[in-house]
């Protein structure tokens, strides 16, 4: 077995199968994922709860060995080479894993001592990380004390101790609040403006669409879509129309609107179509509603966002595509 | 968003990974500061083997009035068992706290590090020895207070300490390998059934000389019935005290034997949670 890696993307991954279970319990978790992760990207991979995502992570990050196929993260295989991979990634799980018994300095000591890093560096390179989070101050609390966003931080802080090619994160910011969630965009942004190749999983649209140069749109274990978040928008082509009506004139609003285009699925209560003709169209549309004598009850246009996309491949909108706030 | 400071990828890893002795070191650190921070985790692996010296040598103090029984204070007797149990329990607590680490997901950081497998045992079992030392020099301590007397000196003492610290790797190496297996609190269950069921069926109350039928067979097969011997052989008066070969080697042999099989029964299932 070689230490060196192959040179070429950090992540590759091929013909990826996760199952659980046994014969009439099994579950395949992720089911034949192809994928390429470029050089100093963002990658995001958006999906739904139950997806796949975490299991694909887990199987990326060396804590759970695939079914079938390959992967290489790094340049190393994931299962052959299951240490340099350890080696070479930072990784901030899900649910920070974090000890609330140890203080955050504590646990940088810890992870450095863990990634082999030399007692006399240990001390500066966890003052830094400290100071690069903000956690300068509860450096010495203990992390029961810290709030939610000081633990993700935290984890960040973790997970680049010994300074990684490739940053997993699975789902950084689920549970903050806003303040927080744009204090860790940014941070995610610097590490990746200084080089670090960034895996990012999460279920918020509009954190893919901020964060990522490219993603991978993932449901039922499959990638559906992938690609430049602008072109794969752009593929879904006309703008969405969104209209309210009573339950009762549902099935006539959805006869009159597919004269407009394509019927788009959307939430119970409403009627989505892709407006062909665009903004420009919408007056056509509200006089041919008012000639079946249907009560609008709400109208709107929407441009084509990665829900969008979501919907157009898998054809149900994504659940919990907008964050909730911390409480 | 793209970046024009791209890092190629290194030639060598960014980490060159902990070393098998740092990493065990730092997570044996860990463990004494949970027990510093919440005493209340380590108070049960004190106070039970102490209550146990205490109650079992006040409750059956009339057994040394059985002819033929090996010491005339009931503590001496009672003290041997009260030790392996805390070492025992020491042991199990490590197989507790990998449970709380699993569910918490921090076992997930461990596997993460690119650190030796065996340090992830290493490090819980050198604090199981830690918290056994303790546990056992309390137990000697209050024994002694209670009317506890060593009768082969400092040998005989060393020997309680070596039953207990043997006791301590198997129970370590059983909780590890259970909680890695199970990953919830039901391991946590078959961990002290298993202790209570392997000690009690042994000559852990009365010598085998006083046992009779299924009890007496099985306390014959029964590892911990030589791990006792071993470590009451400095509180017992000869013929059946006195620290010597005969004592010893049956002793050893079990700790050996089941410290091999325990630790390996644990390295696999920490290879499991990979399933």
């Amino acid at each position: 077995m070689t230490s060196t890696p192959i040179q070429g993307a950090p992540i590759v991954v091929q013909s990826l199968v996760r199952h659980f279970g046994s014969g009439d319990n099994l579950v395949t978790a992720v089911d034949g994922v192809d994928l390429v992760v470029e050089q100093g990207e963002i990658f995001g991979f958006l999906g739904p709860n139950g997806a796949g995502k975490s299991t694909i992570v887990r199987m990326l990050t060396t804590l759970l060995k695939p079914t079938a196929g390959h992967a290489l993260v790094a340049g190393y295989d994931i299962v052959k080479q299951a240490d340099l991979v350890r080696r070479s990634i930072g990784v901030a799980l899900q649910d920070s894993a974090i000890d609330p018994l140890m203080t955050g300095t504590e646990l940088l000591e810890l992870q450095a001592v863990l990634y082999g890093i030399p007692r006399a560096k240990m001390h500066e390179r966890a003052n830094t990380l400290l100071e690069r989070v903000g956690l300068t101050v509860a450096a010495d609390r203990r992390v029961i004390t810290y709030s939610g966003g000081m633990r993700r931080r935290l984890d960040l802080a973790l997970s680049l101790i010994h300074e990684p090619t490739v940053l997993f994160l699975d789902e950084p910011t689920t549970g903050l609040d806003p303040m927080s969630r744009l204090a860790l965009w940014e941070e995610v942004r610097r590490l990746n403006r200084e080089g670090t190749t960034v895996f990012l999983t999460t279920q918020y649209l509009e954190e893919a669409d901020q964060l990522a140069d490219r993603v991978a749109i993932i449901d039922h274990g499959r990638i559906v879509r992938q690609g430049v978040p602008k072109e794969l928008k752009a593929k879904v082509g006309a703008p969405t129309l969104v209209i309210n009506v009573s339950v009762h004139q549902t099935d006539l609003a959805k006869s009159v609107l597919a004269r407009f285009g394509d019927m788009r699925p959307t939430d119970e209560g409403s009627v989505a179509v892709g407006l062909v003709a665009g903004a420009t169209g919408v007056a056509e549309v509200v006089r041919a509603l008012d000639e079946a004598r249907i009560d609008l009850h709400h109208l709107e246009l929407n441009e084509p966002s990665l829900d969008d996309v979501f919907a157009e491949a898998t054809g149900h909108r994504l659940e919990g595509a907008t964050p909730t706030e911390a409480k | 968003m793209s970046t024009t400071n791209q890092k190629m990828l290194p030639l060598e890893p960014p980490s060159a990974g902990g070393s098998l002795f740092a990493s065990s070191n730092m997570l044996t650190l860990r463990a004494m500061r949970a027990i510093q921070r919440v005493p209340a985790t380590f108070l049960p692996t004190l106070a039970m083997p102490i209550f146990q010296a205490v109650a079992f040598a006040g409750t059956y103090f009339a057994i040394t009035k059985i002819p033929g029984f090996p010491t005339d204070r009931s503590i001496n007797w009672f003290l041997s068992l009260s030790g392996c149990m805390g070492g025992a329990f020491s042991g199990l607590g490590l197989g507790f706290s990998a449970i709380r680490d699993i569910e918490s997901g921090f076992m997930d950081r461990l596997r993460m590090a690119p650190t030796p497998r065996v340090a992830l045992l290493l490090g819980p079992l050198l604090s199981s020895l830690v918290r056994t030392f303790v546990v056992l020099t309390t137990v000697l301590g209050v024994g002694y207070i209670f009317g506890a007397r060593p009768t082969q000196g400092v040998l005989g003492i060393l020997m309680f300490y070596l039953a207990g610290f043997g006791l301590a790797i198997v129970a370590t190496g059983w909780g590890l390998g259970l909680a890695y297996r199970f990953r919830d609190m039901r391991g946590a269950a078959l961990m002290q059934l298993t202790l209570f069921l392997v000690l009690f069926t042994s000559s852990a109350q009365a010598p085998m000389s006083m046992m009779q039928g299924w009890l007496l067979h099985v306390a014959r097969v029964n590892p911990a019935t030589n791990i006792l011997r071993l470590s009451r052989q400095g509180f017992l008066n000869p013929p059946v005290g006195g620290v010597s070969w005969e004592n010893t080697w049956g002793g050893l042999l079990a700790i050996v034997v089941l410290g091999t099989l325990t630790m390996w029964f644990a390295y696999t299932g920490l290879r499991k949670l990979e399933q």
